[in-house]
């Protein structure tokens, strides 16, 4: 059912944010961000799967790296560690390593995590290590104030690249699906009901759990990455869409003029805290 | 009787199995009994011909460094070994091959090259390995029972190091060995013996005591384990790799955690993270790795996070020399991070304190909630010592946190409370009603970001005040006193692996009649100001040995206590030679003013 057909109103809304008991959630600071970010509905996704999947508030953790998305954990009421530029992906292991119990999240940007961190998504995915990886993609460096990032469009001009960019922005999803992440999911800020589900069920999945959220930046980027524009890009995954089928998904991922969204990829093999498990029934160790 | 007091040098091309010889060498002296120091010299690379040495000082009681001269030597390559025959002493005892396979050029077999006073002891070496072995790659254990049997000492020790080192390639393996070494013991034993080196035999061992031979980086992962070490990250790098390695079997066995990470900047970064967890968390690495750790250790500083980072340090800068020691690390460790960072800095000086250092370290970081650096180089990484371990058990506390914070309803929890000395109570993950975000931002007491002035102010005094109680932390020598008390001539003042020359020197001098005194700083951060000012103004002149060309810790105390010392900075890319410290302290002894102005 779509908003053309049944109105919201306000009130309504607010009464079943309040009865959902995800406010619970939310933290005493207000976010940061600038008015229209597609970040807030981020916040909206996290604290409503913590919520729906009944996670206790001391047994999760976010992790972040440094930028706009990476003011994350300051805004809901988990433990959190706002980490350095690029490394939130080791020290999420490291964390997850330290206590199987947790549930870990790792959020970050594209420049977080593809330029200056690119060198550990690789690593997470091959470990399986069991965190959820919340990449928030709005293709420039908002918190430094609009230069351009790995994912930025052919042709953006920025404080970086004056006479606009040149470079062919990197294709996430294929990366991460070459590496052999279990769980490969693409959502977007612009339509919230569809990212909270996405972020519950990568949450769910026990692995290394890769979730592409598409979202604008509305003060540095008024050309490329718009409501408007993403609104006309995005589309969904083909109905018969074979999650379990890489190839399929690799093929998804590829055009990149149309962006699908939902769930390209899962599979189920060991994490890397299981394999620490074998490691010691092999060693013949114990507690 | 005179005590005992042997080194024993074996010197081989890669290959010769010269390594392995003095591995067993001194396997077997320790579980004979005597006390042990030990350090090889090998080429970087894995094969080829490069040089290699094993230096193997044998005595009654635990001696701190190598002595410039062995008494007995045995080449197994002569090009490689007539460069060293002048470290033999004299009436010492040279043993080489007296029939090469091939003709041997003038000048270039060993016997050309011997000393006078030197006593000369040529045998068919590989010979003895056909015969008995029927091959000639037992030379190395042929020359091992040689020694045995002209020194005297008893073979059971021998035979069952053998065993042990060899077992896991077969029972034939075993035998062969040992066949090689009866056959070398039997041409020694029937040996006339015109050298005047003699072992004296030891009196009854302490019960109270174990004593075990442990390298530094395996004392090191010992007292990790002590500790009870819950997660380890590393990434491979000379020479702290043996650390990772041993934990890599030990860690399991006790259900703990190894993880070989993509970099140092991850292993740093998952330590920190699991630090924050609540697991006791390390990492082990070099200079290089340090570098690459610095931003990690800078945000642990800031978000007061629990970690312990071995570092190894070898020549630099850069890749520099990976094989080779230097202490030129000091400045990256203390200052390598953005802002005033500091942490806790302890660098031991034998191997008993590399064991004691690693276990204490993770009181510290977690008593101050503060990474650790634990400094410790190349030259006291791979070599060897006997160690005398309690036998009552691991001296470490194995849970240093500060009581869990206690909330009062509706009580919201301050992760950053300024308190008295400095330190928070904790809260980890799992503590319900504890959340909190920890932060490398400059943060308020809620660790919510903040960069106010006065609160930046308050933190910052925080971060350094609360580590001044290290200086105080029980069970732990942060420095330490030796020689002749009160007023001196000549003081010693050293770090780290240096110090052992330093005290063999300062044992040198006083058998010369030079009022001498030595003290050891095992705390470089925080600094044990008072200590060392107390030591220094009991000494007409204060030398500071190290092995780095700008003379890093000299620097430190000077700019600390404002007081001129005496610089004696090396980089040999070996450890400092005991002569060069007793030379300088003799010319200081002589005339320290001068000294002080050039």
């Amino acid at each position: 059912m779509s908003i053309m057909e049944r109105p919201v109103f306000v009130d309504d809304k607010l009464r079943e944010v309040r009865q959902s008991g995800r406010l619970e959630y939310r933290s005493r600071s207000l976010p940061t961000w600038c008015p229209g970010c597609g970040y807030f509905s981020i916040v909206e996704g996290v604290t409503y799967a913590c919520n729906e999947m009944g996670i206790a508030k001391e047994q999760a953790v976010v992790v972040s790296g440094i930028g706009c998305s990476s003011r994350f954990p300051f805004f809901v009421d988990l433990f959190g560690f706002h980490t350095l530029h690029g490394r939130v992906l080791p020290v999420a292991t490291g964390v997850k390593t330290a206590n199987d119990k947790l549930t870990v999240i790792a959020v970050g940007g594209d420049g977080d995590g593809f330029a200056i961190g690119g060198g550990h998504i690789s690593h997470a995915a091959k470990r399986n290590v069991d965190i959820t990886y919340l990449l928030f993609d709005n293709g420039i460096y908002g918190l430094t104030k609009g230069q351009t990032s790995p994912l930025s469009a052919v042709g953006l001009r920025t404080s970086t690249s004056p006479f606009d960019n040149p470079e062919q922005p990197l294709n996430p999803l294929m990366m991460v699906l070459a590496y052999g992440a279990s769980w490969v999911g693409q959502a977007y800020a612009g339509r919230p009901d569809h990212l909270r589900e996405m972020i519950t069920k990568a949450i769910a999945h026990r692995g290394f759990s890769y979730l592409h959220i598409l979202s604008p930046c509305v003060t540095f980027d008024k050309t490329s990455k718009t409501y408007v524009n993403l609104g006309l890009r995005v589309r969904e995954l083909p109905s018969g869409h074979d999650a379990t089928d890489l190839m399929a998904a690799l093929r998804q991922a590829r055009d990149q003029e149309s962006l699908a969204i939902g769930l390209y990829y899962q599979e189920s093999r060991p994490t890397l805290n299981a394999t620490f498990e074998q490691l010691v029934a092999k060693a013949g160790g114990g507690r | 009787m005179k005590a005992t007091d042997i080194q024993i040098a074996l010197c081989g091309s890669a290959g010769d199995g010269t390594i392995a010889a003095g591995d067993i060498l001194r396997n077997a002296v320790a579980r004979a009994g005597y006390r042990v120091i030990s350090f090889d010299v090998y080429p970087p690379e894995i094969r080829g011909f490069g040089k290699c040495i094993s230096r193997v000082r044998i005595t009654t009681e635990q001696s701190y460094a190598l002595k410039r001269q062995s008494d007995v030597f045995v080449s197994l390559d002569d090009s490689h070994a007539i460069p060293h025959v002048g470290e033999v002493r004299p009436d010492g005892a040279v043993i080489f091959e007296s029939q090469p396979v091939a003709t041997v050029a003038e000048g270039h077999h060993i016997s050309g090259h011997i000393h006078p006073g030197h006593i000369p002891y040529g045998i068919p070496l590989r010979e003895l390995s056909e015969k008995s072995t029927g091959g000639g790659r037992s030379r190395n254990l042929v020359v091992l029972g040689y020694i045995a049997g002209l020194l005297g000492l008893a073979a059971e020790h021998f035979l069952s190091i053998i065993e042990k080192k060899f077992t896991k390639q077969g029972s034939e393996v075993v035998s062969r060995n040992q066949a090689g070494f009866h056959a070398g013991f039997q041409a020694g034993a029937a040996t006339f013996k015109l050298d005047n080196v003699f072992f004296t035999p030891l009196g009854a061992p302490h019960g109270s005591e174990q004593v075990v031979m442990l390298s530094g980086n395996a004392a090191v992962a010992q007292g990790c384990m002590d500790a009870h070490l819950d997660t380890f990250f590393g990434y491979p790098i000379t020479p702290a790799t043996s650390i990772m390695e041993r934990l890599a079997v030990a860690l399991p066995k006790r259900g703990a955690r190894l993880l070989q990470t993509e970099d140092e900047i991850s292993a740093m970064a998952a330590s920190i993270g699991a630090g924050f967890a609540g697991a006791r968390a390390a990492t082990a690495t070099s200079g290089p790795g340090l570098a690459l750790m610095s931003e990690m250790i800078g945000l642990a500083t800031m978000a007061e996070v629990p970690c312990v980072v071995f570092v190894s340090q070898r020549g630099g800068p850069s890749t520099g020399m990976p094989t080779k020691t230097e202490q030129s690390d000091l400045n990256a460790a203390l200052y390598g991070s953005p802002g005033d960072s500091q942490h806790i800095v302890i660098a031991p000086t034998n191997v008993e304190g590399c064991y004691r250092c690693a276990g204490k370290a993770f009181e510290m970081a977690e008593r101050y909630q503060t990474p650790v650096i634990v400094l410790l180089d190349l030259y006291l990484s791979n070599r060897y010592e006997t160690v005398t371990l309690a036998v009552s058990g691991p001296p470490f506390n194995l849970n240093a946190n500060k009581p869990r914070p206690r909330l009062e309803a509706g009580e919201v929890y301050k992760r950053y409370a300024l308190t008295d000395d400095g330190i928070s109570p904790r809260a980890i993950p799992g503590d319900a009603g504890c959340m909190h975000v920890i932060t490398g931002l400059e943060h308020n007491e809620l660790g919510r970001p903040s960069d106010q002035e006065e609160m930046h102010a308050a933190m910052s005094r925080k971060r350094h005040d609360k580590l001044l109680g290290a200086l105080q932390h029980p069970d732990f020598t942060v420095s330490k006193r030796f020689g002749d008390p009160g007023r001196v001539k000549v003081g010693l003042l050293s770090w780290g692996s240096t110090f052992g020359e330093c005290l063999e020197a300062m044992f040198m001098a006083q058998a010369e009649g030079i009022p001498c005194a030595a003290m050891k700083v095992v705390m470089l951060a925080p600094f044990p100001v008072q200590p060392v000012a107390d030591f220094m103004a009991d000494c007409d002149v204060v030398l500071v040995p190290e092995c780095n060309y700008e003379g890093q810790f000299a620097h430190l105390v000077q700019g600390i206590l404002a007081k001129p010392v005496v610089r004696l900075s090396r980089v040999p890319g070996s450890p400092m030679p005991v002569e060069a410290i007793l030379g300088e302290v003799r010319r200081l002894a002589r005339g320290a003013v001068t000294a002080i102005a050039s």
